[in-house]
């Protein structure tokens, strides 16, 4: 039991080595030319401007929940669409009733004005 | 598939989608006290169904979902302890500055939760009932807006709940990994000692024993019930807690070996002990009458865990029993630190100063659940705590009843404490104490049934009898 145990250790240990070897010799080769450009977030690209610390609008994470609504329902609505002949109207009807659950979902978060822009 | 199975999870989930959609039908200048009633009368239909599922002992879907008398007694515990709580909030929500409706709808889908966790047969199902009761509770905590204090509890709860959800399916994936099965009953024959085991029952204890605040991982509870609406403490702290036994006593008596395998059973006793010790002692110098309650309730899930010990059926019956009697008695000390901070603004317990001569009813019911959950005889605390004790020393094993019996020596002190504040003190100032309506039967259903259930136990106890047989 423990001699499989070993093998995964050393994997472990391995695992940890080589990218702390990579690091360590990538700073002793590589040449230090340090210009301005370099020292950018990104090289490429619109110049960043401010902090990154600041605060965001919840309504972004509203947006997110309600996508996921969606998200989740396409997830189950792929699978029942391609088996759709064989299931029978079991499945029909299930599908229903897990659709109606999500659109009073749905149905609440645009009376409580989740998709307005405040 | 037997869908009747479901039957009252399905009642549930009914009730909670239908006050979302009444909800956003009513006008919203309407009150909404009516939402309460609906929700209570509701919870009383699907209480009255659950009753008809005694008996049956059927499980369904692949032996994802059984329906066992053990899960009906518990989804009973759970329902009545939300219909409590729906009454007692009922006028605590008129001073919400929004979503009132919503309030009701939630605590009903936390419910549900639970009843799916007592219902389940497998570790996927009970990870969705857990989640579904957590991530409820998340907002509920949070629940009201513009006092920093909820908000913060929201936020710990958010962040704690999360990491011990984390460890608690890292430690499932485990027991998946070492048998190929997520059906409980099934993991029983096939689970050999490994150091893996070990591991991965070090983990479901964390995440369970964060659940029921068993110590070390009762850090989070007094700051949350402190911070959270008190409704809301008086929900997380009896129903939640009930609901992580139910799922602890199924997976660990009935998915995990003993012989053989891991002896869990060294790990929560001692997790038993040092809860029943840490939380008794530590409940001492607490001068937050929830604060007090919440270290209270770590020391009432020491007692609870602690009829695991016996392994048969008699110690079940108590945990069942004890689940039962702690909703009742913890639900009216919570209503009234509830009436008492809407009147006074205040949790502190010093100013209870004179609340026998305020509202004697008040004071009575804290006095007598506080001194339930003392266990002072006659009243039912006691009975629950003699039922679990009993059945332990049956096995041989004395210490934890000896522990017991010392350490709820010592919770008379913190909890006579409040009651010499009541009695003794006079009122700082003579502001009434209002008891509405639907608080008042929340507080006179807890005390008369504290009373009667420790002078008359029989009844309950037979039916807690059974549903602990039919685990075994």
């Amino acid at each position: 039991m423990l001699k499989e145990y070993l093998a995964i250790s050393m994997f472990f240990i391995v695992a940890l080595l080589i990218p702390v070897a990579v690091i360590f010799i990538s700073r002793l080769v590589a040449p230090k030319k340090t210009t301005p450009e370099k020292e950018e977030v990104y090289e490429c690209g619109v110049d960043t401007v401010g902090d990154t610390w600041i605060r965001f609008k919840t309504s972004y994470f509203l947006y997110a929940l309600v996508f996921v609504v969606f998200d989740v329902e396409t997830v189950f609505l792929y699978p029942w669409a391609v088996q759709f002949q064989q299931l029978g109207t079991f499945a029909f009807v299930e599908m229903f009733i897990f659709i109606a659950i999500l659109v009073v979902g749905f149905w609440y978060a645009w009376k409580e004005g989740a998709l307005e822009w405040k | 598939m037997n869908f009747s199975l479901l039957s009252s999870e399905m009642l549930a989930a009914g009730l909670g989608t239908g006050l979302l959609i009444l909800g956003l039908i009513a006008p919203k200048t309407e009150n909404r006290r009516g939402f309460g009633y609906i929700t209570a009368f509701g919870l009383l239909a699907v209480l009255v169904a659950t009753f008809f599922q005694y008996g049956i002992n059927q499980s369904t879907f692949h032996e994802l979902w059984i329906v066992d008398d053990y899960s009906v007694f518990m989804k009973q515990v759970f329902i009545v302890a939300a219909i409590l709580v729906v009454l007692s909030a009922v006028d605590f929500v008129e001073t919400l500055p929004r979503f009132r409706g919503e309030f009701f709808a939630l605590i009903v889908y936390a419910l549900l939760g639970m009843m799916v966790m007592a219902s389940a047969n497998d570790l996927i199902t009970i990870y969705v009932g857990l989640e579904l009761m957590t991530i409820t509770f998340f907002v509920l905590v949070a629940y009201q807006l513009g006092d920093g204090r909820s908000s913060e509890a929201g936020i710990k709860y958010l962040i704690l709940g999360s990491v011990s959800s984390a460890v608690l399916l890292y430690g499932m994936s485990i027991l998946y990994g070492l048998t190929g099965t997520t059906t409980i009953p099934e993991m029983l024959t096939k689970l050999t000692w490994s150091p893996i085991l070990v591991v991965a029952i070090v983990m479901l204890i964390g995440g369970f024993g964060f659940k029921i605040s068993l110590v070390p991982f009762h850090m989070w509870s007094p700051d949350i019930y402190e911070g959270a609406p008190t409704p809301i403490t008086a929900f997380l702290a009896v129903a939640s807690k009930a609901a992580g036994f139910a799922v602890m006593v199924r997976v660990f008596l009935l998915g995990l070996p003993l012989e053989g395998a891991v002896d869990w059973m060294l790990l929560i006793s001692l997790l038993a002990g040092i809860t029943m010790v840490i939380g008794n002692v530590v409940a001492i110098p607490q001068t937050n009458i929830k604060r007090m309650l919440a270290y209270s309730s770590v020391a009432q899930a020491g007692y609870m865990i602690a009829g695991l010990m016996s392994m048969d059926a008699p110690g079940v019956k108590g945990i069942l029993f004890y689940s039962m009697i702690y909703v009742v008695a913890n639900v009216g000390a919570f209503t009234v630190a509830t009436l008492v901070r809407r009147a006074l603004d205040t949790d502190t317990i010093a100013d209870y100063a004179g609340l026998g001569q305020r509202q004697p009813l008040l004071a009575s019911t804290l006095t007598i659940c506080l001194l339930s959950l003392a266990g002072i005889p006659p009243l039912s605390g006691f009975v629950g705590k003699f039922y679990i004790f009993q059945a332990v020393m049956d096995k041989g094993i004395l210490w934890p009843a000896f522990v017991g019996f010392v350490m709820s020596m010592i919770s008379v002190y913190y909890y006579l404490n409040v009651a010499l504040y009541m009695w003794r003190d006079d009122p700082k100032d003579d502001r009434p104490v209002p008891v509405p309506g639907p608080a008042k039967l929340v507080i006179v259903l807890s005390l008369v049934v504290t009373v009667v259930l420790g002078v008359y136990p029989g009844p309950l106890g037979e039916l807690a009898t059974m549903a602990a047989k039919s685990l075994f």
